[in-house]
């Protein structure tokens, strides 16, 4: 799975930013066609869900899409043959 | 599934504004009816007006979105013709408290069976930023320039004295701890009234000293303490500051409850 932020959705209120344990979202530096500062992400393979989503069969953490006002954000299965990046942080 | 396949996805992105709290209480009590495994077809969303009024519209299930300040009316007509249905109503504290205060009072004390959902902004966010029962001593707001020099209704003391089977307060930043009391109002027969203070940064924060939504979300998280360690102080005879903001679970009794499902 990957972490995803949908654009037509996010408001650029930086609430995401706040509440992840591994600081994968920061504020956005340029914005997108909406005007929208959506957030910048940080080695999003670190969230455990993208590993271990499928595995415990239930979102892991989830904070980022519990506090998220306009429900951007979202994991998403890859394509198929699509390259994974795995990141472990000790 | 997930509080998502409650959306109605073609609905978003929602008129809120970036950053306001309301939203996250849609997805809080949406994961909690989730939770519950409850059908869609029966699962009902009643609201009166206001920009919290609003949430029903963004939900698949049948919905009422009805006039200011008389959703528990209309939710205790539906609960009664039919107790089968699940009931979940949203409000704002102008729509609960100001002009739907006697509504709010009375179907506390028939603690009807239905879970309540108060997305208390201390203002009036939709009509521009009036002040509310709920507005805090000193907040300002339009028709408070000065500084409100009222005294602010406690939405949870108030259904506890009228009789609610279930009440419980946090915020928009606590979002597994809503989730979880919201999930228990669920669960519990009779009135369950969860209250969620939320950020309204277009037209609360901006006049209050939380320029971003996140500044008030942090408030929250520095002045939240917990009901147990609040009766703690109390019986040590020690000072609770006056802006704390008292979360958990306030009430959870076994009053007689009408239309509950037999
Ligand atoms: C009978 C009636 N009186 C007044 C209004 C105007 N009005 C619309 S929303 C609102 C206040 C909403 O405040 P609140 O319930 O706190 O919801 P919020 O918008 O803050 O979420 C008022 C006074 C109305 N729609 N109907
Ligand atoms: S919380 Fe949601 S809307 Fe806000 S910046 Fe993050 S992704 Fe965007
Ligand atoms: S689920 Fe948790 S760890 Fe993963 S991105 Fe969201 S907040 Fe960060
Ligand atoms: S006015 Fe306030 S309550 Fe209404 S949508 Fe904007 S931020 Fe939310």
């Amino acid at each position: 799975m990957k972490l995803h932020v949908d654009e037509k959705r996010c408001k650029g209120c930086n609430l995401c930013t706040l509440v992840c344990p591994y600081r994968i979202f920061r504020p956005g530096k340029r914005p997108n066609q909406k005007g929208v500062f959506v957030p910048e992400l940080d080695r999003p393979e670190r969230c455990p869900n993208t590993r271990l989503q499928a595995l415990y069969g239930r979102t892991l953490c989830g904070m980022c899409q519990m506090i998220c006002p306009d429900q951007a954000i979202s994991w998403e299965e890859e394509k198929k043959g699509e390259k994974r990046k795995v990141a472990i942080e000790f | 599934m997930t509080f998502s396949d409650w959306l109605r996805v073609d609905r978003l992105p929602h008129i809120y504004c970036a950053g306001c709290g309301n939203g996250t209480v849609i997805n809080c009590t949406l994961s909690a009816v989730d939770q519950m495994g409850w059908k869609k077809e029966e699962t009902v969303f009643v609201s009166g007006i206001g920009c919290s009024s609003r949430a029903p519209g963004y939900i698949v299930t049948d919905s009422l979105h009805t006039t200011h300040g008389r959703a528990l009316a209309f939710a205790t007509g539906i609960k009664l013709a039919n107790p089968s249905l699940n009931v979940v109503v949203f409000t704002g504290d102008g729509d609960l408290a100001a002009i739907g205060g006697n509504h709010f009072i009375h179907a506390c004390r028939r603690n009807i069976d239905i879970t309540v959902v108060c997305m208390n902004n201390m203002i009036y966010g939709m009509t521009g930023g009036q002040g509310s029962p709920t507005t805090p001593r000193m907040a300002l707001s339009t028709t408070t320039p000065y500084g409100s020099v009222e005294p602010a209704f406690d939405l949870c003391e108030l259904a506890i004295a009228a009789g609610a089977n279930y009440v419980s307060r946090w915020t928009s930043y606590h979002v597994k701890e809503l989730t979880r009391a919201i999930l228990a109002g669920l669960r519990t027969p009779g009135l369950s009234f969860i209250e969620a203070l939320v950020q309204c940064p277009t037209n609360y924060g901006r006049r209050n000293r939380y320029r971003q939504a996140i500044d008030q979300i942090e408030y929250f998280k520095e002045h939240g303490m917990l009901v147990e360690k609040a009766r703690r102080l109390r019986e040590e005879g020690k000072e609770i500051p006056p802006d704390t903001i008292i979360l958990g679970e306030l009430a959870r009794r076994n009053r007689p409850a009408m239309g509950v499902k037999a």
